[in-house]
């Protein structure tokens, strides 16, 4: 899932935007994101924590987790409330980052615009982000001026004001960063209608998260009023501190800042939040769009797919899934990479398994085709990949190999101040153990080739949903 | 302002195989990162053969000696090796970061790829299929067009004013020989190579590192680079693209990193539109008026010199109203200056941010070679809050005035523009 956050990336005029639709081969191998599993297995003795994180309660609910990291005189402060844009009532989508915007137009003891501006005179960054899952405030500052972030944190999350005359404003750049997020390209214009197609456009998970421009136009105060009564209370939060800040510190820190707001009781466990069943197929098995700005054709092909906090037995699937995308679709190397890359058919294919979202994930497979490549004999390509795993032809040194560059990087998380705060952040405001998160290597490591067979036939027997975008005129 | 304000870690100097690199050694997570770049990039890619420096780079790691692409691949994912060459308008950079078990092996594949990468034909027919997606890809938006458009108006007689990826046909006229050129052009031992490090290294180790990384490069002076003419001025111009919303991109001539007023200059633009919220332009057309998700502008320095651009977006009705507020804005910033309360705000941001350059290894690599780039003193960040508290509100409004020209913007508008 890809959050979007508050402020455009302000991409500097001179540099052309890096194709959105190639697999991200580079990234993945450049930065991994552990993604971590719920069920804590037995561990290898030797085994450490990645982050050594610590996680306690206060008595109004808050879950704070703190996380020290001495390089630089910095912390990052991050608070996460475990409502997104999954939870947008019916006919209201984009009501979890329309309100997030709304968020930074003051609170009782702050005025509107005002935190942005005192956090930047004291050398910090913010900003905010909204995911299916989770909505997330968060500053970077150094160490000695936390307190005052941390005071103005809490000052929103028990009264922020929503005024009622900075709305029609915002609610116009809330719309401007429609248009250029999704509507200005066409590759952004058809990754929303495959959502809506392959899961209905009404329903949580195929409505866009920045929401359908007749819901934002009809968005109101008091859906905000509503929506932060409902979801915005310590007992539906969770504080990460990460940085140069010990733990007793924080202790003080977080009871001072936020144990006077008087709490509501949580609207839902933070891994169940109630929302409407998921179709065990998607609701079509076809999209085609033509566009005629579209220079590139593109290939997908979606399965429904168990998530790790799906609270079934299939959750079972979700760490053998990791290791199935990447050795089918994990870049150079993989059988998609082979199959379609390095024998001419594709410019790129690739795989994305989402395996750590709420009530359900999601195995899909991207593929930019070569242009002389006719489409059947592209899908051909695909399909007999998908056959031949299905056939049971894994081997070993193929599952140990992805499994090793899976793991091999995990401790560059370390080596950037946002990285442990959003991976615990994220984890912990969805119902993740922490343990899961902490030994997330080692739970990759655990997985054999008999289970990642069986996932791949949990997954990839059961209907999916193809779609192309291509060329006006094309055949 | 706090002890922490102005906060650098210690920069050693360090040389080894008649090189000198920067180091900023810090063993709180076991990574080292190390960048080190040449200038010349795309600036060099003789006229026709556009995107040759861009595509040899990136074809670099895509096998090297004995190893295969696969095999290449693998060697450096084993051991989460991020490798990396690339190539920008005036410069070519190599890069890597490793977790220190990994050092050694990052040392000897970065070696190989640029001592003897393979350029095997069909790494070439796949990079380039892969090149000629990418830059016809670009160009199905408006923010991409805008961009091709905004800087060939800007730079029409130089390298500068031409893609730096390529295009669908400079890229698919590029012979094999064309695409090492580059290799050739760019990687020579000589004061142009400019290295920095970063992280779980000592000054020894790294001594010894360089010659092992560089020795076997060749020694030759750089190629010189053609001078950049001042930025033309070109009025305001319309790209046709259908889309409900229009990307709008607009510079002016700047100053040079080199120039003492450089900081003041930082100083002076982020008050106007730099990042935050806190920008005249945000508050005036953002917040205010809710014309746009995001604008912003900032200082570019591209061949030793400067330029002042800035990019947004805006529904195509409403495309005038932005760039009327936004011409507005210069003007009222040319005829008044800041105030001396954004002026401290400015200030303290830049001086109390510092410490967040030095959270990220990659990041800090980068910030060395920057100030290396930019002939920067060895103290520069340690000196630098001084510097900027030293900073006048007349100052900084004097060189506005001389700096800022609100009628010489020019304006690239790719989309339907109403009313323009």
């Amino acid at each position: 899932m890809c959050p979007i956050s508050r402020r455009a990336a302000l991409t500097a005029a001179a540099t052309l935007p890096v194709l959105a639709a190639l697999p991200p081969q580079q990234a993945r191998a450049a930065a991994p994101a552990p993604t971590p599993a719920p069920t804590p297995a037995p561990l290898p003795t030797g085994e450490r924590p990645l982050f050594g994180a610590s996680l306690w309660t206060l008595p109004n609910g808050l879950t704070v987790v703190h996380a020290e990291n001495r390089r630089a005189p910095v912390v990052a402060h991050y608070v996460f409330y475990s409502i997104g844009g999954g939870d947008d009532p019916a006919g209201k989508s984009g009501l979890a980052h329309f309100l997030e915007h709304m968020m930074f137009k003051g609170s009782a003891n702050v005025p509107s615009g005002a935190f942005s501006r005192r956090v930047a005179r004291e050398g910090g960054q913010d900003n905010a982000f909204t995911s299916r899952d989770v909505t997330a405030y968060h500053q970077h500052v150094e160490a000695t001026r936390l307190a005052l972030v941390a005071g103005m944190e809490a000052d929103r999350m028990a009264s922020a004001l929503f005024p009622a005359a900075e709305i029609e404003a915002e609610r116009q750049v809330v719309q401007e960063e429609r248009r250029q997020r999704t509507e200005s390209t066409p590759r952004g214009r058809f990754r929303e209608a495959w959502d809506a197609a392959f899961w209905g456009p009404q329903h949580w998970r195929g409505r866009p998260l920045i929401g359908w421009p007749d819901d934002i136009a009809s968005l109101s105060r008091d859906d905000m009023l509503d929506f932060f009564r409902l979801g915005y209370t310590p007992a539906n939060a969770t504080l990460v501190v990460t940085g140069a800040i010990s733990r007793q510190e924080l202790e003080r820190l977080a009871v001072e800042d936020y144990g006077a707001i008087q709490g509501r009781p949580a609207p839902w466990p933070k891994s169940r939040r109630g929302r409407a069943p998921v179709p065990a197929s998607p609701l079509e098995d076809r999209l085609v769009r033509r566009e005629p700005t579209v220079q590139e054709a593109a290939f997908m092909r979606g399965w429904v797919a168990p998530s790790l906090l799906e609270g079934t037995d299939a959750a079972r699937h979700a760490h053998p899934l990791e290791v199935l995308s990447h050795l089918l679709g994990g870049g150079q190397g993989s059988r998609l990479f082979t199959a379609l890359v390095a024998s001419g058919l594709a410019v790129s294919a690739g795989c994305s398994y989402d395996g750590d979202s709420l009530g359900t994930g999601t195995f899909d497979i991207f593929v930019t085709p070569r242009r002389d490549t006719p489409t059947e004999k592209l899908e051909q390509a695909v399909q007999a990949e998908i056959a031949r795993l299905l056939d049971g032809d894994l081997t070993e040194a193929e599952v140990a190999r992805s499994i090793r560059q899976l793991t091999a990087g995990t401790l560059l998380a370390l080596d950037s101040l946002g990285t442990a705060p959003r991976i615990l952040g994220v984890g912990i405001a969805t119902g993740m153990p922490l343990e899961a998160i902490e030994y997330w290597p080692a739970h990759i490591r655990g997985v054999t080739l008999a289970q990642v067979q069986e996932a791949a036939r949990a997954v990839l027997a059961r209907p999916s949903m193809s779609g192309w975008l291509l060329p006006e005129g094309a055949a | 302002m706090s002890g922490s304000a102005g906060f650098s870690l210690p920069i050693q100097v360090v040389q080894g195989g008649g090189l000198t690199a920067w180091l900023a050694e810090d063993h709180s997570v076991p990574v080292v990162s190390l960048s080190w770049s040449w200038p010349g990039g795309a600036a060099l890619d003789p006229q026709g053969q556009e995107g040759a420096a861009r595509l040899a780079a990136s074809l670099m790691t895509e096998g090297a000696g004995e190893l295969d692409a696969n095999s290449f691949a693998d060697a450096l994912r084993d051991e989460a090796i991020g490798l990396d060459f690339s190539a920008d308008r005036d410069g070519f950079e190599g890069s890597f970061r490793a977790l220190t078990p990994a050092l050694p092996q990052a040392v000897r594949l970065a070696r190989l790829a640029m001592t003897a990468p393979r350029f095997d034909p069909a790494d070439i027919a796949r990079l380039r299929a892969r090149a000629i997606a990418s830059a016809r890809q670009s160009l199905e938006g408006p923010r991409g067009r805008g961009a091709r458009a905004f800087w060939a108006a800007a730079y029409p007689q130089h390298p500068a004013g031409r893609p730096t990826s390529g295009t669908e046909e400079s890229l698919a006229a590029l012979t094999a020989e064309q695409l090492r050129a580059p290799l050739g052009r760019h990687l020579r031992r000589n004061s142009g190579l400019l290295i920095a490090a970063s992280g779980a290294i000592t000054a020894g180790q790294l001594a010894a590192l360089l010659p092992d990384l560089f020795g076997a490069l060749p020694e030759a002076a750089a190629e010189p680079l053609p001078p950049l003419p001042e930025l033309h001025d070109f009025g305001t111009q319309v790209v046709p693209v259908a889309a409900p919303q229009s990307a709008i991109i607009f510079g002016q001539p700047g100053i040079p990193p080199r120039d003492p007023d450089w900081e003041a200059a930082q100083v002076m633009l982020r008050i106007l539109g730099g990042g935050g919220f806190t920008a005249r332009l945000t508050r005036s057309i953002r917040e205010e008026r809710g014309l746009t998700y995001g604008i912003g502008i900032g200082l570019d320095s591209l061949f030793g010199r400067g330029v002042v651009v800035g990019s947004c977006a805006t529904a195509n009705a409403r495309v005038a109203e932005l760039l009327s507020v936004l011409r507005a804005e210069w003007a009222r910033m040319a005829a008044e200056g800041p105030t001396q309360e954004e002026m401290d705000e400015a200030v303290a941001y830049l001086t109390g941010s510092q410490p967040l350059q030095f959270t990220d290894s990659r990041r800090i690599a980068g910030t060395l070679l920057a100030m290396r780039r930019n002939d920067r003193p060895l103290d520069w960040l340690t000196r630098r809050p001084e510097r900027l508290a030293a900073i006048t509100r007349n100052h900084a409004a004097g060189l506005a005035k001389r700096l800022l020209q609100p009628e010489a913007l020019s304006v690239t508008v790719a989309g339907q523009p109403e009313g323009l």
